[in-house]
């Protein structure tokens, strides 16, 4: 069929095209020597401005604090965009069989080396790599490993829901101290401190600690909603 | 202060689902706040522009907000279109409240962001929340249409991100004011227009430009009427706000101008021609949409103040009108032929569609004839066949344009020939006729607003000024490298 082959092939052409387009362009650029304009500036400026012996930390949470922001709201968005599509929390899977012995007493063993491992993450983000983000992650592994091993257990979404709602207003309340002591939104506050010690960069471990802690909800939330919408789907 | 216009939607969109009793008017209060911001920055911005470093961190380190005119004013439209299309009839505390409140910040932030990748942030942020709302409608329709328009938006977005990591790699800044000042050394060469269209076609996505809006039809007719105002209305606007500062401040090349105007005339004939074909009246509208938009493109084509004044008309006529005409569509769904004497049954909706129909074609003394007449003298003023013939285009579809709405109209007032057409939904039309008195008092006062849209296009055109105010203490020494010469402000 005539037409089954043009919109096969238009979408090939369209990526081979694009790829050559891009590498004619790649190919124009200055590799390896890549103009370190506002980079080279802020690794001057941000061990003695914010203090973060992690320099990426300093950029995405004090230089560019806003965009985090930013991105946290999107994943926000995200979940609530899922769960209207998703639709009301369901009943449980009655039928799931319950996990093995093996299953739940691993789940249950993992459960408090993966809280310790994602809160010391988040902890740390402002001294070596990782930070919120990516503790939030291992945060919500936790969470979702004993969902996953014990299906009939009764989600905690009003938990969930506080936790997510209240660390994301942590964060904006942290910007909105910082306008209300006569500073920038979002500026950091409390000091620099000791540059490489836990306790330094001012109020960026909080801050992590807010994104952490609500990606965190966020990933549970929304992944324990899809096992329910999995259930649902015989029907 | 101005940060709150962003800072507040969003903290009240996390804490929505924990408000309890206040969850009915935490997001109507929020978006008063917004507009209440907005206000309050206006007199200071007026007399002259003025930046907010966020965080406190000098520019071009830190993301800054350029507070001018247009920003104001499009801040005030986001917070009142929300206010107006807010979705009061969904339970309180519904994720759809949330989706509108996050789409309200996205929206100011995208008129108020100095930084681009800061820009691409607020982009998705707007994008995300319109993927539920398309979807929120809960039908079939719905969802097919919002997975399209998710596809092709994602690939947009794909399309942008490519372009920004083009310039970041060619400048090594992100800073809107720091780029112009690059640009005429490092991005005035084929890689920088590569990344101008690439930008160009991955925000064009919600600003229905030509060759990346075939989503819009679908989802304008599949989402509830109100999400379709929105998008139609305030999203598309805030889109090409954001292309416009582009072309201003970092891209202002004639084959930019020339890019833009060609993708404009193609998204004026294909809008109009396709929506003459239409068979019901939410399509007919998305696609005389994608025509109204091509016009302000077009208009923004055009170099220096005239261009930016008429763009700046277009897309605030647009932005009142449209909203209002899906409003009206919200009695009237299904194909044109169930319309059939619908305007006799309501006189005041039959009343209000002929009033928006006659200022989008373009009828004087109607804002929208105000707005069409400063983009043809605008392009009339120009030199070369491409400006005479998108003149000529425009005249043209003026013609396709009322012979369509003409014919709804006609079948709005027409006698039922057998009375056998369906009953059609009698909501309130308060939104509507909130819109339609904007609209009069827009025709009625034509001269001030004109004024002082040119006042405001003047800020805007402003490139040198702009860059000024942004970076009041720096050199450059050689392209590419940056050096502060002035101490870092001590931070008590």
């Amino acid at each position: 069929m005539p037409t089954a082959r043009v919109t096969t092939l238009g979408p090939l052409l369209f990526a081979a095209g694009f790829a050559f387009l891009l590498a004619v362009l790649v190919a124009g650029l200055p590799f390896g020597a890549p103009p370190m304009t506002v980079g080279e500036a802020i690794q001057g400026d941000a061990a003695g401005t914010v203090g973060a012996a992690n320099f990426v930390t300093a950029v995405v949470l004090a230089y560019r604090g806003i965009d985090t922001l930013g991105e946290l709201s999107i994943l926000f968005a995200a979940a609530m965009a899922a769960g209207l599509v998703l639709g009301r929390p369901g009943e449980r899977r009655a039928g799931a069989a319950p996990a093995g012995f093996i299953l739940r007493a691993g789940a249950d063993l993992l459960f408090p080396l993966l809280l310790v491992v994602g809160l010391y993450i988040i902890l740390h983000g402002h001294l070596t790599p990782g930070g919120g983000f990516q503790g939030g992650v291992i945060l919500a592994a936790a969470f979702v490993v004993p969902v996953l091993a014990d299906p009939g257990r009764p989600p905690e979404h009003r938990r969930l829901a506080w936790v997510e709602g209240l660390a994301g207003a942590a964060f904006i309340a942290t910007g909105l101290a910082a306008l209300a002591w006569d500073h920038q939104f979002l500026a950091p506050l409390l000091g620099r401190g000791t540059l490489g010690s836990l306790v330094s960069a001012g109020t960026l471990p909080l801050l992590y600690l807010a994104v952490g802690l609500k990606v965190g909800a966020e990933l549970t939330g929304l992944l324990v909603r899809m096992t329910e919408a999995d259930g649902e789907a015989p029907r | 202060m101005i940060a709150l216009a962003v800072a507040l939607p969003l903290l009240a969109a996390f804490l929505l689902p924990l408000t309890g009793p206040l969850r009915r008017i935490v997001g109507p209060a929020t978006l008063l706040l917004v507009a209440a911001t907005a206000f309050s920055a206006w007199p200071r911005a007026q007399v002259e522009p003025f930046t907010v470093a966020i965080g406190g961190f000098r520019p071009p380190l830190g993301i800054l907000f350029y507070v001018d005119g247009v920003a104001l004013l499009f801040v005030l439209a986001v917070a009142f279109s929300c206010l107006l299309l807010w979705p009061w009839n969904e339970a309180a505390g519904s994720r759809k409240h949330a989706l509108t409140l996050l789409l309200a910040a996205g929206c100011s932030g995208l008129a108020l962001s100095g930084d681009l990748f800061n820009i691409y942030v607020f982009y998705e942020l707007v994008a995300v929340a319109s993927y539920g709302l398309a979807a929120g409608a809960g039908s079939g329709r719905a969802y097919a249409a919002a997975f399209r328009y998710l596809v092709l938006s994602s690939l947009g977005s794909l399309l942008a991100l490519v372009g920004i990591a083009l310039v970041y790699h060619r400048t090594g800044t992100l800073n809107l004011a720091h780029l112009g000042e690059l640009a005429p050394t490092l991005l005035n060469d084929p890689l920088g227009l590569a990344a101008f269209l690439l930008l160009l076609l991955g925000l064009g996505v919600k600003a229905e430009l030509f060759p990346v809006n075939a989503w819009v039809p679908e989802v304008y007719a599949g989402a509830e009427r109100r999400v379709s105002a929105l998008l139609a209305g305030l999203v598309s606007k805030l889109a090409v706000l954001v292309l416009v500062r582009l072309l201003v401040l970092v891209f202002p090349t004639d084959e930019a101008r020339t890019a833009l105007l060609l993708l404009g005339t193609l998204g004026i004939l294909s809008g109009e021609l396709a929506a003459y074909r239409a068979r019901d009246l939410a399509r007919l509208l998305s696609w005389s949409s994608i025509g109204q938009l091509g016009i302000v493109f077009v208009a923004f084509a055009v170099p220096g103040e005239a261009g930016l004044v008429a763009g700046l008309a277009v897309a605030l006529h647009h932005l009142v009108a449209k909203p209002a005409l899906f409003l009206l569509a919200e009695r009237w769904g299904g194909s044109l032929e169930s319309l059939t004497g619908a305007g006799r049954r309501s006189p005041l909706a039959g009343a209000l569609f002929v009033l928006f129909a006659l200022s989008l074609i373009g009828v004087p003394p109607l804002p929208g004839f105000w707005a069409k007449f400063l983009v043809l003298s605008g392009l009339a003023a120009q030199e070369g066949g491409l400006w005479w013939a998108a003149a000529a285009v425009i005249l043209a579809t003026t013609v396709v344009e009322a012979s369509y709405l003409f014919r709804v109209v006609g079948r709005l007032y027409a006698r039922d020939a057998d009375g056998a057409t369906a009953p059609h939904a009698t909501g309130p039309l308060t939104g509507a006729a909130v819109l339609g008195l904007v609209l009069i008092l827009g025709g009625a006062s034509a001269g001030p607003l004109g004024d002082a849209l040119g006042h405001m296009a003047a800020q805007a055109a402003d490139r040198a000024a702009y860059l000024g105010r942004v970076l009041p203490v720096r050199t450059i020494e050689r392209p590419g490298t940056l050096t502060l010469n002035a101490a870092p402000e001590a931070r008590p």
